[in-house]
């Protein structure tokens, strides 16, 4: 892997083979399919997690390295992917594009989380750029760029197309309107007292004003809203701007702090490119660069959301379906509020259950002890790999069939179908959301409490214990991908059989991987916490835990990427886990879970992988 | 409130010295209470106002200057930017386009402004908008008109 490395840094190796980056993550890729032979379901990890650690690092390295060299426009022949570094010679210059393409739209952060001491540096910076260039005043340029919406090329066209148009709109006078070149003294215009002409202040159009009336004014003005930062004279004939300068110059303490508080929202409020994150309490701002296809941004305080509608983040679906979901989630609510009330009886004894664990795996409390799915109600043993069967709770066809073959009851189930058919998404989709939200808790709680009691019962030191922490957050994120697909569900058209039954077949592979991680997350590691003392197992377990965290990040992404682009591998799938399949050879470690079922999952990123 | 109390003596002893300044206009200051006026407004000349005295009721808050007053016809009349059971007035410049160096005097030009020329695209009163904006100027001049000689004018006999 050094000389690898080294190739790459140097930027010479064009070896004419497709020589490729072949790291464990890139094995994991289509791991999670494989059950059949491997009954635990991670047999593909038998390398050291540091050795993994290593590898993401120099990757993310090697990403960094590569961004660079594409601003710089180099024809450097690499291309990466999340897991496959490929060199490429000249001869395949058109994938090369196209590769970079999509890397591109799919890597590369578009967006700077701002903290308020950035978005104040930035605004400085605007400021100075305009002042330089218009030879204008800083204060003139902070006005001005306000009245363009901080968009310094817009203050520039318009002030250089019409410098006095500009001039006039924003309230710029040449000189002033009055003259009181030998008067004594000055009638102030708001308490018409007369002053001296030293204890009146005017703006550029020469009005003259008292000091304590101009702090008036000010405050009035700025206890009105952010409308202050366009504060012109108070004569009401005159439309000269009142700037930064004179606040500073007459206003109180207080009306300072808020103005200029008004003037930092405003940076981020009026600027097409950037907006604040939306989380409660979070102060930071998202500068979002224009120009790629994935809205979804993550604040520093965790949060994650869409740039474009500042809801949740929502990929795969697109906002439209999204707001398209969340209405229809308020007019119905109600409704669902109480079909869907939190508690379920027991399939076996009938006492009503509450969930409060994040998985759907369920086990009634003793004497009954029944193991059931959340979902579905049937008996957990029917969901288990060993029976060879998929997790099928997702499927609502197929649900509405199970256990009720009689074809008058089928019809008359049409008819209360529109509303089953929703509930049957929306009661998925919240339940996902239910187990996000403890999810979060429980990752909270880790980090906090247990991490630190398995550390000492484990005898291991906290930064080894850091696949755990990262099992959570991958556990969180794929909750929320879970959730979107079913809003995407419920929009994807009923006449597309194909697809539909391509959408439910990932989405049920999705589900049964991430009920593992969960359960392992959840359930597995309450046994290490309980023990006494140091645990032989707890090595198999880290193994277990991190490359079931791997194998469900990989398989999550190929989901959501193939139902970004429309699913569209429904009609070329075959052709495309022939190439998977051969490409993925020799993989380290990987070969015992990659064996299995790999034509599966070869579906789904079969054509994007090999796109690249 | 004190500000606001000798801005007020301010314009009250203008307003005494300037008596016949503007013969359309006459301020009078509440006996008891200089945060309470009253004015008598002469209807403009070719309106439908004209020959009528409409009288306004100003309430002057305690931040004035930096707060509007706020005024209302306390006679009945007919027009688009006036409510026609309150008398309250829809005018910029006693919302958001106020500046504290108006006075009442000149609140009161400003309405005798806006009587000569309605804003029927922001109405308070749609009857009187609507025929306006319907282009019917002889039905809503003879609306107002009505309505000046029955509240506005003096009844003869």
């Amino acid at each position: 892997m050094d000389s690898e490395e080294d190739d790459f840094y140097s930027g010479e190796a064009m070896d004419d083979d497709n020589d490729y980056y072949n790291s464990d993550d890139a094995a994991a890729d289509y791991g999670v399919e494989d059950d059949e032979d491997d009954d635990d379901g991670y047999g593909f990890i038998e390398e050291d997690p540091d050795h993994d650690d290593f590898d993401n690092a120099s990757f993310r390295r090697q990403q960094v390295y590569f961004l660079l060299n594409f601003k710089n426009a180099l024809h450097f022949h690499v291309l990466s992917n999340s897991h496959i570094l490929w060199l490429i010679g000249p001869g395949v210059f058109f994938l090369y594009l196209v590769s970079i393409l999509t890397w591109c739209l799919l890597f590369q952060h578009s967006y700077t989380v701002l903290r308020e001491a950035d978005i104040k540096c930035q605004q400085e910076d605007d400021i100075t750029k305009v002042s330089t260039v218009l030879s204008i005043s800083r204060v003139d340029a902070s006005i001005l760029l306000r009245h363009y919406n901080w968009s310094v090329s817009k203050v520039h066209d318009a002030w250089f197309a019409d410098e006095d148009a500009v001039r006039k709109s924003v309230g710029f006078l040449d000189k002033p309107v009055v003259e009181f070149s030998n008067a004594r003294e000055l009638t102030c215009g708001i308490c018409f007292d007369t002053y001296s002409c030293d204890k009146v202040v005017s703006a550029a159009c020469g009005h003259p004003f008292c000091r304590a009336c101009w702090r008036g004014y000010i405050s009035a003005t700025v206890n009105d809203g952010p409308g202050c930062l366009m504060l012109r004279c108070p004569d009401p004939s005159c439309c000269a701007a009142v700037g930064q300068d004179m606040i500073d110059m007459l206003a109180s303490d207080e009306d300072k702090k808020k103005y200029s508080r008004y003037l930092l929202r405003s940076y981020v409020e009026d600027n097409r490119k950037t907006k604040w994150c939306p989380a409660p309490g979070c102060e930071h701002a998202i500068d979002f660069a224009a120009g790629s296809g994935n809205f979804d941004v993550s604040c520093l305080c965790s949060y994650n959301f869409c740039w474009n509608c500042t809801e949740e983040a929502h990929r795969p679906v697109d906002c439209g379906t999204v707001a398209k979901w969340i209405l229809k989630n308020c007019a119905e609510s109600e409704n669902m509020n109480w079909i869907l009330a939190n508690s379920k009886p027991c399939p076996k004894c009938k006492r009503p259950i509450e969930k409060n664990q994040g998985c759907m795996h369920m086990t009634c409390s003793p004497p009954c002890k029944f193991e059931f799915c959340w979902l579905c109600l049937g008996a957990w043993s029917d969901h288990g790999e060993r029976t060879g069967g998929f997790y099928a709770c997702n499927r609502y066809e197929t649900a509405k069939q199970q256990g009720d073959y009689d074809e008058t009851e089928r019809r008359r189930e049409m008819a209360k179908n529109s509303l089953e058919k929703y509930t049957h998404y929306y009661e998925r989709w919240a339940s996902n959301q239910s187990s996000r939200q403890k999810a979060l808790a429980d990752l909270h709680q880790m980090q906090t409490v247990h991490l630190e009691k398995l550390s000492d019962i484990q005898c291991t030191p906290e930064s080894q214990l850091k696949f755990i922490i990262d099992a959570w957050l991958q556990i969180v994120e794929c909750r929320r991908v879970l959730k979107w697909t079913y809003a995407y569900g419920y929009y994807l058209p009923e006449h597309e059989h194909a697809k539909r039954q391509f959408f439910e077949y990932l989405q049920g592979e999705a589900e049964s991987g991430l009920e593992r991680l969960h359960q392992c997350a959840e359930k597995e590691l309450l046994q290490f916490l309980n023990d006494e003392s140091q645990s032989k197992e707890f090595n198999d377990f880290r193994t277990k835990l991190a490359g079931l965290t791997s194998v469900t990040k990989n398989y999550f992404e190929n989901l959501v990427r193939a139902l970004e682009n429309g699913l569209a591998d429904v009609d070329s799938h075959a052709a495309c886990s022939k190439t998977t399949n051969s490409k993925y050879g020799g993989g380290g470690g990987a070969s015992k879970g990659k064996s299995g079922r790999g034509k599966g999952s070869g579906k789904i990123g079969g054509s994007h992988d090999a796109g690249r | 409130m004190q500000a606001s109390r000798a801005r007020l003596f301010k314009e009250y002893k203008e307003v005494q010295r300037e008596k016949s300044a503007d013969p359309d206009i006459q301020l009078v200051c509440d006996d008891s209470n200089i945060f309470k006026w009253t004015a008598l407004i002469k209807g403009p000349s070719e309106t439908p106002y004209e020959g009528g005295v409409f009288q306004l009721a100003f309430a002057v808050p305690e931040q004035y200057p930096l707060q509007p007053p706020q005024v209302r016809f306390l006679t009945k009349i007919f027009h688009p930017n006036v409510h026609f059971k309150t008398g309250e007035i829809c005018l910029d410049i006693l919302k958001n386009a106020w500046s504290p160096a108006w006075t009442l005097q000149s609140v009161c030009r400003a309405i005798i402004a806006l009587m000569a020329h309605p804003e029927p695209d922001s109405p308070l009163n749609c009857d009187s908008g609507n025929l306006l904006r319907s282009g019917d100027i002889r039905g809503f001049q003879s609306m107002a008109r009505m309505y000046t000689r029955l509240a506005a004018m003096p009844k003869k006999g």
